[in-house]
């Protein structure tokens, strides 16, 4: 038993030295790691911030938001608005030394969507009908039908390209990972760390950051720390540069000077509250309007995230084209307890009688105590709420399954989805629904022209009009923006962090103590 | 575990000097409380757990606030007179959630060791009874299953049943089941082998009797003590699986769910940590002391080597 | 002798058998439709897709043939992909695996150094106002919840006096999550080591060593400590499946990068492959050691050898 004890020690030993970090390394403690390194097998947002770290897309989202130029120099879309052709730049290389060009992308299209075992986001990228080679610079995509959404989808962690050297690796995705972004995968230890090197090739031709080329720092260690304070107790002794900080820790973090918390902005989430709406008591939408009017959004923002997050209006985020607080407001349901009562009277329910219902979420990020807060102001209108809190997997599945089944207690959950794009609510809302909830012919109709009209001014009509009948029916009731990892503390020592749009850290100008 | 097995045993033989007549078992429950009453560690046990019960009866109007009445106080407020064990996040009453969560706590204890007494002691009984092959293939599964911790039994029941504290009650009273089953087996196989049994069996008693009317009053002391030391395991499984979210769900007042949402506040209210933790341990502490106690009242090797 | 492990290896067999039935079969058990969680994540699956995923996995065939073809595929050492990032689950299994042995044999050295020497102490001073300090401690330790503990350490000694660095799984990770466990199992062996202990000391064997006017250290030592150290080791292998069990808990308190944290997660996130992949493995550690301390025992126990 000794002797076996004594290896083990000598073992842990080593491997403690092993993983000292040297001088120019940054490290990242995150509470959760990455799925997979393969971009077509994963959604999460603690997956999608590394494959940004490994891999380019064709386009990119510049500072202000827009789209513009990366691995891709040009592109144009064709008349019909069904071609879409991209040039590349002539000098990319990959990771493994060969050069980046178009059969790199044809082969990475063609795995997403055609693939025996294709993205599991296979479906914004469109109807895509084929991805054509046509020079060893030049892609072109063909859809069946006109796609609005497509051309900013090309800058998404979704369509990372990736090399198609990757082809020949047997593991990549859980231990391979061949790109053409600034850091390469070194080694990635499941649930520890994620190894990145800096690609001293590198190129910046479209991120919004302050680097035309390689990182400064050699090394970027991405780490997983599931517990909040001892990301602090680390970022505090140096042993980390950059943390996902605890909610409950950002006051004290701002306060100190070696410390700076950053806030990304423009994240493209949203938090929601949704309903089963397939039977009683959210068929009714006087039922969903009740429970909005109950809500003071306002107050439980403030005691659960204090300034951290905003009040979110419409259905879809701020920063995504067609999002107009004053609109939005015109047409929701907001705090007015009475009105709540009155509808809840209206429907049968009274004080003998309280409607009773689950209301779910998934963990993290104090969404457990949003809904303390939430269930807390529903019982004041005489609504009973059970709270359960679940995996965001699990979450998804449950959705569907709870507008699937004909009885059982009412149910609503706070959900939250991040996109670029309003091409979100036809993800969301177009029949069946990406939960198999709510949805109408009119609804349909109108989310059908904000995927074919070319016009901004017509497409923004469009979701205005959807953004009106998920309002005033309660289908959606918007809470906050942003929702998930949005806050970055940063030591001041290794100075140059920045976040770009739609939460992208950026570690390439980071400066290593 | 191990110990508790073997102590259990000994119980068995030691029994065997008593005689198994009705009002004899009066006798003997009362002369076990005398006995028990005399042990010191177990007047403190006792003590304690006739506290818990109190504080969960009377939960609604010891608690000077409701378990989840937000704004009780000030958020984060330290302990003070008006809120002996401070408050938390939200301002609700850490002494009003502590009190109400020994509801839950108890419910935990009643619920999971009722499960695991009544399937363990029919499941031991049934195989000490019947012999043969009936008695190899449930023994055998009950080794098998009893080879795996109880955690591992909790956390796969819990797999299957999803999160909650009903389920997580669940779970850790099937987790125990093998071991009262291993107890009640063997203390049956002892009951067996005695005159009275001999004597029913020849009288012509049917099946149903020799086990429920002869055999269960006679190996339920031992499957007693068992149980009282079982409800501090349970106890402290329950909470196990709260604390790592797979048991009760905010805004439940459970101990091992105050705990664990306790843990983001350390830095700035570390007494919202403190309280759950201590409660869970006094109960514990309180059936481990009970369990003792009456283990040694009933079993005279063991009372001889204090 | 051979007879006896021939037989231990049977039940071994056995246990892994009956436990590839109940993993197989878990999926079975899980309320609602698994394939949709599994698909959950991915955008606008059809129903017919869900159907294919069913052939494919082969859930829509009999039970008996579903069983016989996950034996035929585990036994080539395939335990299917993630649901979660389709990683593959044996190698992430392996890849932990270390860590959680670390953890429990660490574990497992301070408890036995503290338990064995509290409990040897206690025996020898039986009776004593140290005795009942020791057991006092004892018992206290049993009561604690072994994440509150864990908590109190890890925030005091790590986040507060930042006397132990926060991240890596190196040896100073090591020393928090290991002492945790350690110290609430140490009291379980201070107690079964003094019971164990005290039987020995009431021997005829060791009264007599003490009439013969030999030593009192020569008794103690070659006498009592050497006889008492067979059911000690026994004990030791049960011990190491509990703290495999606790170590569950613990490494989820600490994040210790082992095969409970990931499991925990993956009930989480229904990552049933990873389920039924982590309970076989579970299940196989445990055998394995029991195995091995079934060995020992054989080489230890001389009524066996001879």
């Amino acid at each position: 038993m000794r002797s076996g004890y004594l290896s083990f020690a000598i073992g842990a030993l080593a491997l403690a030295v092993g993983s000292q970090a040297a001088a120019q390394d940054i490290v990242w403690a995150r509470d959760g790691d990455i799925d997979s390194l393969d971009p077509h097998r994963a959604t999460s947002t603690l997956s999608r911030q590394v494959w940004y770290q490994i891999y380019d897309s064709l386009l990119e989202f510049a500072a202000d938001g827009s789209v513009v130029p990366n691995l891709a120099e040009s592109w144009e879309v064709s008349d019909d608005g069904t071609v879409i052709t991209f040039v590349l730049h002539d000098d990319i290389v990959c990771h493994d030394g060969t050069a980046f060009n178009a059969d790199d992308v044809v082969w990475t299209a063609n795995r997403a969507i055609f693939g025996d075992n294709p993205s599991l986001t296979r479906s914004s990228w469109g109807d895509v009908s084929s991805v054509d080679r046509i020079d060893d610079l030049t892609v072109a995509f063909t859809l069946e039908t006109p796609f609005g959404a497509f051309v900013p989808f090309m800058a998404d962690q979704f369509t990372s390209m990736l090399c198609d050297s990757n082809a020949d690796a047997e593991d990549f995705g859980t231990g391979s990972a061949i790109g053409t972004g600034p850091w390469s995968l070194a080694s990635w230890s499941r649930g520890s760390e994620i190894v990145l090197e800096a690609n001293a090739d590198y190129v910046n031709r479209g991120r919004p950051v302050d680097n035309p080329g390689a990182p400064l720092a050699d090394r970027l260690v991405v780490r997983t720390m599931p517990e909040g304070q001892t990301r602090v107790a680390g970022l505090r002794t140096g042993e980390l540069n950059v943390i996902v900080p605890p909610i409950q820790e950002v006051a004290s973090l701002q306060e100190d000077e070696e410390v700076e918390v950053f806030v990304a902005e423009g994240t493209g989430q949203n938090m929601f509250l949704q309903f089963a709406v397939n039977r009683p008591p959210f068929d009714d939408p006087r039922a969903r309007r009740a429970v909005s009017h109950a809500i003071d959004k306002d107050m439980a923002i403030q005691i659960v995230f204090g300034d951290l997050v905003e009040r979110q209006y419409c259905p879809i985020s701020r920063g995504v084209f067609g999002n107009d607080p004053e609109f939005c407001q015109q047409h929701d349901q907001d705090y007015d307890p009475e009105r709540a009562m009155e509808l809840l009277a209206e429907l049968g329910y009274g004080p003998d009688n309280p409607m009773e219902v689950v209301l779910a979420t998934w963990t993290g990020d104090n969404r457990e105590r949003m809904l303390q807060m939430i269930q807390n102001q529903l019982a004041q209108v005489g609504i009973e709420a059970s709270i359960e809190v679940m995996d965001i997997g699990t979450l998804n599945a449950r959705d569907t399954q709870e507008n699937n089944r004909e009885d059982g207690p009412g149910y609503m959950d706070l959900m939250g989805w991040t996109w670029f794009d309003p091409d979100l609510l036809y993800l969301l809302w177009h029949s069946p629904g990406a939960y198999e909830g709510f949805h109408t012919p009119e609804l349909d109709a109108v989310l059908e022209e904000t995927r074919t009209a070319i016009d901004p001014a017509e497409r923004e009509a469009a979701v205005q009009e959807a953004f009106r009948i998920l309002l005033e029916d309660a289908a959606q009731v918007p809470i906050y923006t942003p929702g998930w990892l949005w806050l970055y503390a940063v030591s001041a020592d290794t100075p140059g962090f920045t976040i770009g749009p739609f939460n992208r850290a950026q570690f390439s100008a980071m400066e290593p103590s | 575990m191990q110990e508790r097995l073997k102590s259990a045993v000994n119980l068995a033989t030691a029994a065997s000097d008593v005689a198994p007549s009705r009002s004899a078992l009066g006798r003997r429950t009362l002369a076990l409380f005398s006995a028990v009453t005399a042990n010191r560690g177990a007047r403190v046990g006792l003590l304690l757990v006739l506290t818990l019960v109190i504080a969960a009866v009377f939960a609604p109007w010891i608690a000077p606030y409701g378990p989840s009445q937000m704004g009780a106080g000030m958020s984060l407020t330290p302990p003070s007179a008006d809120h002996w064990f401070g408050t938390d996040e939200f301002g609700r009453d850490m002494f009003s959630r502590v009190v109400h969560g020994a509801r839950l706590t108890i419910q935990v204890g009643l619920i999971a060791v009722g499960i695991s007494l009544t399937v363990g002691t029919l499941t031991g009984l049934v195989a000490g009874y019947a012999g043969g092959w009936t008695e190899r293939i449930l023994m055998r599964l009950v080794d098998v299953v009893f080879s795996f911790t109880e955690t591992l039994i909790a956390l796969a029941a819990v797999a299957v049943l999803g999160p909650s504290l009903t389920n997580a009650m669940v779970a850790v009273g099937i987790a125990a089941i093998p071991f009262y089953a291993r107890v009640a087996y063997s203390v049956t196989l002892v009951e067996r082998n005695r005159a009275y049994f001999d004597a029913a069996y020849v009288a012509g008693a049917g099946h149903f009797r020799l086990v429920f009317i002869h055999l269960l009053p006679n190996i339920l002391p031992p499957l007693i003590v068992v149980a009282t030391l079982g409800v501090s395991s349970a106890v402290l499984a329950a909470a196990g699986l709260s604390f790592l979210g797979l048991g009760a769900q905010p805004p439940s007042p459970e101990w091992g769910a105050m705990l664990s949402a306790a843990r983001d506040y350390f830095t700035q209210a570390p007494w919202i940590m403190i309280y759950p933790g201590l409660a869970i341990m006094v109960t514990v502490l309180a059936f481990n002391l009970l369990g003792d106690g009456i283990r040694e009242a009933l079993d005279p090797r063991q009372k001889a080597r204090q | 002798m051979a007879r006896f492990l021939v037989h231990r290896l049977f039940a071994a067999v056995l246990t892994i058998f009956v436990t590839t039935i109940a993993v197989s079969m878990l999926i079975h058990l899980v309320p609602g439709d698994p394939v949709q969680i599994m698909y959950a994540q991915s955008q606008g699956t059809t129903p017919e897709e869900l159907d294919a995923v069913r052939e494919r996995l082969g859930l829509d065939r009999p039970l008996v043939e579903q069983y016989i073809s996950y034996l035929g595929r585990t036994l080539r050492g395939d335990l299917g992909v993630t649901i979660r990032g389709e990683q593959p689950v044996l190698e992430l299994l392996l890849a932990r695996l270390p860590n959680t042995l670390i953890l429990a044999a660490s574990a497992l050295f301070i408890a036995s150094i503290i338990g064995l020497s509290f409990g040897f102490v206690a025996a020898y001073k039986r009776g004593t106002w140290l005795d009942t300090t020791l057991m006092t401690t004892a018992i206290l330790g049993v009561s604690m919840p072994h994440f509150w503990l864990g908590l109190i350490l890890l925030f005091y000694f790590a986040v507060q006096l930042g006397w132990f660095p926060v991240a890596g799984s190196g040896f100073p990770n090591l020393v928090l999550p290991a002492m945790t466990l350690g110290l609430t199992n140490a009291a379980i062996i201070a107690r079964l080591t003094r019971s164990s202990m005290i039987d020995i000391f009431d021997q005829d064997f060791v009264r007599t060593a003490h009439a013969k006017g030999l030593p009192k250290a020569v008794v103690l030592y070659r006498h009592a400590l050497r006889a008492g150290l067979v059911p000690i080791v026994t004990m030791m292998g049960l011990q190491f499946t509990y703290m495999m069990g606790g170590a569950i808990v613990v490494e989820n308190v600490f994040g210790w990068n082992g095969v409970g944290r990931m499991a925990i997660q993956a009930i989480f996130q229904r990552d049933y492959p990873l389920i039924q992949g982590f309970i076989l493995m579970f299940a196989i550690v445990v055998v394995l050691v029991s195995i091995m301390m079934d060995v020992v025992y054989v080489l230890l126990d001389p009524r066996i050898r001879h």
